[in-house]
């Protein structure tokens, strides 16, 4: 009977502790989702020069495992004008949520830093195909991404689309780039490292 | 009477259906059937690149991701002879015992749900849910993690991993020691796991029945020492193996390697050294021709991974050895002379997953 | 019996059955804030404030819910096993005083008709596991026979114990009889036993396999839904209620231990809120064991009833009735249970050893079990082990 009495007296135990549990949709008690979060890939915004950063060169498109995603490339008429660095620019893009498995490869294969994983996770809709998202509101989400952790690209000298912050990076990153020491080849993400694609 | 455990029950572990044959309460025959769950994982990995391809290991044993990720990925290093930096090895083996823990935790709960407790439930998954919180903080997600990358790991630990780590450490030794206070000792949870559903080794052996299910029935076999891999040879750890092969002895071995998984991190956390966290290797890895297979000690047992290529960066052939489907294989000789209620703690304790016995 | 009369008893009928519903309302809501406390959680917590008005919520939805009856059930009988389940547990309560003067109907044989009656609810049982026309009912129904009818025996012979010790059936006379000693201090066998056989009668763990979730997924109960099973579910609550509320009658002492005022309408409410106060202390425990522990197999549940608890309440009337023929101080009759209870949880604990015994796991060091290094891996250039694979085999993309 001792180990009966014992697991009462554990359960007691337990009794005049606080609750572990939060109560979900009330703002103020649910749990934090942390910075790392996969949630939904989102869009990114190029506030320097006004447009996407995505150009539609369709690598995260060929390189999703459940083929969720359809883009659309077109020329991008400000290059033309000389206002920005982007060649190509997207038109269409679609992502169908509801295919989309969280695995973050779409992000590690982008070249430009134009997709991220945002903190969306929470999906309902009322129409049954409504989580096909497209290009405006995945925008949306990677604005609304970008506002909530102050995202910034991870090589913005390479992929920012206006030439003159471009030129501010060098001039003001030149010298601190020469200050930092090298980063270990440990810190950057996988996508960078190692030789060709 | 024929009595039909079919593939919606709420103790039958996932869609798995077991046709009975009772004389009252006592079965005389039991037949197993699977596939349900089947989602054709190995067809799919013939035309998904390597990189991909970690998405479908993550959700063949879903509540031990990583343990699946590191099984194929360390094929395919065995493919391309690959040599992982240590730092990635550390985190690897760090995050596999972690994944460990939380699975056990989750066999603990759910242990407790069949054979009527309705607390161990709780008490297991608010321990797992420290785990799974901090592997959110590392991966990015909960559960399916898509982390471990041929040639090491995606990215490196948080700043604050190591804080986090120390107080995880206490939280879950206390928790686990709360957990065993709470049902291994009580009389009742004896009476229903003592002497039911007995398997000895030899026939277990037999069986291809792996892991602490076989460990249980007194063989001392893991795959850790038989065929090592990684860096479990600087770690000073223990096997817990037991003697009678029934329902006790599996349970008790998940909660003592639950402790021992414990003791591995510590001394994984003290020995971690900063450095790079992958080889250099392509972003989508290409094997060059050959096969391999290897096994690794999955927390269900020996997860096998026989990887054939042709030199593309897509495998010719993946074959998935799951532990639990060798381990399924001995319910019909577990459930000699059981009675119904036995059947369900029988199947509990083999603590199947039934998405790597489909695939 | 006068016009008067009939009137008093209506009215009467209608507070019980009002009082009963209240009460059966509270224990819902505080069965789950219990369970959620012991599993470290909350509980409801919206509907109202902490969730005061969840069994009203619950109450609704059963009763909006469509009633299925499966079409091959036996529909008479599927339509009787709730009634014939529920009677029994309101019929009880017409002789249950909760007060000296809060009885519907005083009865000179007050025990005997209350074990009479309880015995009724088992052909509920029977009858809706027979009548659902499913394999896992008809186990169920058949589980929760055997169970309830041998527990009958160790919860008949408890209370005569205590008839023997209050020498009669009726129950204001058992609780003026523990005006200086409760009945637990004299015969703390007798509530072990009662309160084993009482939870074994209500189907609650841990004997609650006839209904167990995790196998027969509710037993006889499995094809109620909406207000059929909300009879079923309100007649084992008021079954909780009846038992914790006989306990604390036979031998927590009622509304009269320790010592409380006699007279007048304070006396009622007080001994009222005093007796209510312990059934509900009885009640908490009753949820704290659902909490804790697991359940027992139906063939281990029988044979706990057989082998243990019958010979244990045999004992406990042997002991009452030396201890009273030979008119021996009552604090022997304390010993004797004292020991024999020890007697029985030693021999239950022994059953599988000491602490040390029941560990039959070893933990073996892996520098015991010999770990070597991982085997480095083969140089580029090594040949691979087996044949290449086969060029252009259907489906295969070739390597580019």
């Amino acid at each position: 009977m001792l180990g009966n009495l014992k697991g009462l007296l554990v359960t007691l135990g337990v009794v005049r502790r606080k609750h572990v549990t939060a109560q979900y949709p009330d703002p103020k008690k649910r749990l934090q989702v942390d910075k790392r979060f996969m949630g939904f890939p989102a869009l990114l915004w190029d506030y320097s020069n006004d447009e996407p950063f995505c150009t539609g060169c369709m690598v995260c498109v060929r390189a999703c495992p459940t083929q969720c995603m359809s883009a659309q490339m077109q020329d991008n008429l400000r290059h033309a004008d000389g206002t920005s660095r982007r060649r190509k620019i997207i038109e269409t893009f679609e992502i169908n949520l509801n295919r989309c498995i969280v695995c973050a490869i779409c992000v590690d294969v982008c070249n430009f830093d134009a997709i991220e994983m945002s903190h969306e996770h929470e999906m309902s809709r009322f129409e049954r195909n409504g989580a096909r998202s497209n290009l405006q509101q995945l925008l949306n989400m990677g604005k609304k991404f970008q506002s909530e952790t102050g995202w910034e690209p991870i090589q913005p000298e390479k992929n920012l689309g206006s030439a003159e912050a471009v030129a501010k990076l060098k001039a003001a990153g030149g010298q601190a780039s020469e200050e930092k020491a090298p980063e270990p080849a440990g810190a950057k993400k996988s996508g960078q490292t190692g030789a060709d694609s | 009477m024929m009595l039909n455990m079919g593939p919606q029950h709420p103790s039958t572990h996932g869609v798995f259906r077991l046709v009975l044959w009772l004389e009252g309460e006592r079965i005389v025959r039991a037949e197993p059937h699977i596939g349900y769950l089947h989602r054709g994982s190995e067809k799919l990995c013939e035309r998904e690149d390597y990189t991909q391809i970690i998405t479908l290991f993550d959700r063949l044993d879903y509540v031990a991701n990583l343990n699946c990720e590191l099984a194929f990925c360390m094929a395919a290093e065995k493919l391309m002879a690959l040599e992982v930096p240590e730092r990635a090895w550390y985190i690897r083996t760090i995050l596999c015992e972690l994944n460990r823990i939380a699975s056990h935790m989750l066999f603990y709960g759910v242990y407790g749900l069949d054979v009527g407790a309705m607390t161990p439930v709780l008490y297991g998954f608010r321990e797992r849910e420290r785990v799974i919180l901090l592997f959110e903080a590392v991966t990015g997600a909960r559960m399916m993690h898509n982390y471990i990358r041929v040639g090491g790991v995606k990215e490196d630990l948080p700043d604050d991993f190591g804080k986090r780590m120390t107080v995880l450490i206490d939280e879950l030794k206390r928790g686990i020691d709360e957990c065993d206070a709470l049902l291994t000792n009580s009389e009742l949870f004896l009476e229903r796991t003592k002497g039911v559903g007995t398997i000895d080794g030899p026939t277990a052996v037999d069986y291809g029945v792996t892991g602490p299910m076989l460990r249980a029935a007194g063989v001392k076999e893991d795959v850790r020492i038989s065929e090592p891999y990684g860096i479990y040879d600087r770690f000073d750890f223990g096997i817990p193996v037991g003697t009678h092969g029934d329902c006790w002895d599996r349970y008790y071995v998940r909660v003592e390697e639950m402790r021992q998984s414990l003791s591995i991190i510590e001394q994984a956390m003290s020995q971690m050294e900063a450095g790079p966290i992958t080889a250099k290797v392509r972003r989508i890895a290409r094997p060059p021709r050959g096969e391999a297979y290897l096994r690794t000690e999955s927390p269900r047992g020996d997860f096998g991974v026989f990887l054939v290529s042709d030199g593309g960066d897509k495998p010719y052939r993946v074959k998935v050895r799951a532990p639990s489907f060798a381990n399924l294989q001995s319910i019909t000789h577990l459930l000699r002379d059981a009675y119904i209620a036995d059947a369900v703690v029988i199947l509990g304790s083999t603590d199947i997953i039934l998405g790597e016995v489909d695939r | 019996m006068t016009a008067l009369e009939v009137l008093y008893y209506a009215l009467g009928a209608v507070g019980l059955l009002v009082f009963l519903s209240m009460t059966v309302m509270a224990l819902t809501w505080l069965e789950r804030k219990t369970l959620a406390r012991i599993q470290q959680r909350m509980g409801p917590m919206r509907v109202g404030p902490h969730g005061t008005l969840q069994p009203i919520a619950d109450v609704l939805k059963l009763m909006s819910k469509e009633d299925i009856t499966p079409s091959s059930a036996d529909k008479r009988l599927f339509w009787l096993a709730p009634v014939a389940f529920f009677l029994p547990a309101l019929l009880l309560w017409v002789t249950i005083p909760l007060s000296r003067d809060l009885v519907l109907r005083n009865m000179d044989m007050g025990l005997f008709y209350i074990v009479a009656i309880s015995v009724l609810s088992v052909a509920g049982l029977a009858l809706a596991g027979w009548s659902s026309a499913n394999k896992y009912a008809l186990l169920g129904g058949l589980r929760a026979v055997g169970a309830l009818i041998s527990y009958e025996i160790p919860f008949i012979l408890a209370v005569l114990g205590v008839g023997m010790l209050a020498q009669s059936l009726d129950l204001t006379q058992v609780v003026d009889g523990q005006q200086n000693f409760a009945y637990i201090l004299i015969q703390p066998l007798g509530l072990f036993i009662f309160l084993a056989a009482g939870l074994a009668e209500l189907g609650r763990t841990p004997f609650d396999i006839h209904h167990a979730e995790s196998e027969v997924v509710g037993g006889p109960f499995v094809e109620y839904s909406g207000a059929h099973w909300a009879v079923f579910m309100l007649a084992e609550y008021v079954n909780t209620f009846t038992i914790a509320a006989l306990t604390v009658l036979l031998f927590l002492g009622g509304w009269r231990w320790p010592a409380m005022p006699l007279d007048g309408v304070g006396h009622t409410i007080l001994s009222l809120a005093w007796f209510l106060a312990k059934t509900y202390l009885v009640i908490l425990v009753i949820f704290w064991i659902r909490g804790t522990f697991p359940r027992l197999r139906i063939d281990q549940l029988m044979s706990f009833s057989w082998k243990v608890l019958v010979p244990l309440s045999f004992a406990n009337i042997l002991f009452t009735g030396i201890v009273l023929y030979y008119d021996l101080g009552r604090w022997v009759l304390t010993i004797l249970s004292l020991l024999s209870l020890a007697a029985a949880f030693y021999l239950v604990f022994n059953k599988y050893g000491n602490l040390k015994k029941r560990n039959t796991v070893r933990v073996y060091s892996v520098r015991e079990l010999g770990l070597k290094p991982a085997a480095k891996p083969p140089p580029p250039d090594a040949p691979s082990d087996g044949d290449p694979p086969p060029q252009g085999a259907p489906g295969h993309q070739p390597a580019s």
